[in-house]
């Protein structure tokens, strides 16, 4: 009984560390998780569907997409919406996030990307700074984690070149929900690639 | 047994803990906050009527003009020779980054530019070759009015969606009218010196440049623009951001 217990516990305790990520593991974290994805990327024989599933098994271990989803939506709208329409919302949400980054596959070449800095901006809120570059250009990313319920670090935001992810598609539905209910939103975030045929 | 008990206790209050701190951190309201602050629930768009529809015009000009001549133009023209005529103009508009890069009492980025203006215009021929960023690393410093009035705390003011330009704002569009009395490829009549002789060649020349530019960023503009939901309001979140980011800098 003891021994069993004893494993119980340690186990929970074992989970726990296993899925958190600490604070000051961010930065090893973040530049094994960098390295990981640009050798996929690398790969030239690895086909494309396959290269993003093998990169969205590392996003979605960091990404809350739900939080994500919540912030790009808006408190009071996100507020108004029944469970399963949040749930839908969010799944539509993240399939755009993901669809959106394949097609940023295509650009990839040989980009190198290293971490830069980390700054704790509060007690919840870590940034980590990454450069990208190209040719001889640099571009700014930078990486932005909260603390979340199991006290493991996990993103909610990217700003690239000072250009918030998530604070674009806010301000893009704030002004669809403005004109449009929130069904038409939904739709939009299904088929938004077709190039709109001109009339 | 009072290991077990121990045990336990030790479990939960690892669990209450874990939870406490995720009660303090898991604010939404914090998170309201932080992207409230940026625009969008005060935003002041009193000309988003107009902006939208410049914004559709801008694009079907992209769409059925520019984007079709630029690509014609790549398929003659070698990336090469495309990628020289860009850094050429980029060595034009030297005067541009100096007086913005002084205005904004930054002298070591105006001494880097001035390194890079007078290596590029000997060594790189004409500034074709961008010597001093290739082979010395010495990087161009982008500065325009608009980011010096920025730098002065000159708010940025409404949005507005220029034709042919693009988006832009108040405080920029009052930068845009000061870079052109520095901008090599315009002709103005009250300057005592004129690169170009007429207002036409100024126009076919900056067509040019505009056309060779569009050339090299084709593909990455057509996929930033997939983003795109809403194209107005995503465009215009996008300046804003960009600007306020390179002011900042």
């Amino acid at each position: 009984m003891k021994k069993i217990l004893a494993v119980v516990v340690l186990t929970l305790l074992c989970v726990q560390s296993l899925f958190a990520i600490e604070e000051h593991d961010i930065s090893t974290f973040m530049q094994n998780n960098i390295d990981n994805a640009t050798t996929i990327l690398r790969d030239k024989k690895i086909q494309k569907n396959e290269k993003s599933e093998k990169l969205y098994a590392i996003f979605d271990s960091i990404f809350d997409y739900t939080l994500m989803a919540q912030l790009a939506l808006g408190g009071k709208q996100w507020a108004a919406l029944p469970p399963a329409k949040q749930s839908e919302f969010t799944k539509l949400f993240e399939q755009k996030l993901k669809k959106s980054y394949m097609e940023k596959l295509d650009l990839y070449t040989d980009e190198k990307i290293v971490i830069k800095n980390l700054e704790k901006i509060k007690d919840a809120r870590i940034h980590l700074t990454t450069h990208l570059m190209k040719n001889s250009e640099v571009y700014e990313i930078i990486y932005k984690f909260y603390k979340d319920k199991n006290g493991s670090w996990m993103i909610y935001d990217v700003d690239i070149l000072g250009v918030s992810i998530i604070q674009t598609y806010r301000t893009q539905f704030a002004e669809i929900l403005a004109k449009e209910p929130f069904e038409k939103l939904l739709e939009k975030l299904k088929q938004p690639d077709e190039p709109t045929p001109k009339q | 047994m009072l290991r077990i008990i121990l045990a336990c206790l030790l479990s939960l209050s690892l669990l209450s803990s874990a939870e406490y701190m995720g009660a303090n951190s898991y604010g939404s309201d914090d998170f309201e906050a932080e992207f409230n602050a940026k625009n969008d629930a005060k935003l002041f768009d009193p000309l988003s009527g107009y902006n939208e529809i410049m914004t559709s015009f801008n694009d079907t000009f992209y769409e059925y003009l520019l984007r079709p001549t630029a690509q014609g133009y790549a398929y003659i023209v070698p990336k090469m020779a495309r990628n020289g005529i860009a850094n050429f103009f980029d060595n034009l508009f030297y005067p541009i980054r100096l007086v913005n890069n002084l205005l904004q009492l930054k002298f070591y980025n105006s001494w880097e530019e001035t390194e890079r203006f007078v290596l590029n215009s000997t060594m790189g021929i004409l500034g074709f070759h961008d010597i001093a960023g290739e082979e010395l690393g010495i990087k161009a410093h982008d500065e325009d009015f608009g980011q010096t009035l920025g730098y002065y705390g000159v708010g940025s003011g409404f949005h507005v969606v220029l034709p042919l330009l693009g988006p832009s704002n108040v405080r920029d569009i009052v930068g845009l009218a000061g870079d052109m009395w520095l901008n090599p490829i315009n002709y103005l009549e009250a300057r005592d010196a004129n690169l170009l002789d007429s207002t036409e060649e100024s126009i076919a020349t900056t067509a040019f440049y505009t056309i060779n530019k569009t050339s090299l960023h084709v593909k990455e503009y057509d996929n930033f623009k997939k983003d795109a939901i809403e194209l107005y309001p995503f465009l215009r979140n996008f300046y804003e951001s960009r600007r306020n980011k390179l002011i900042s800098e």
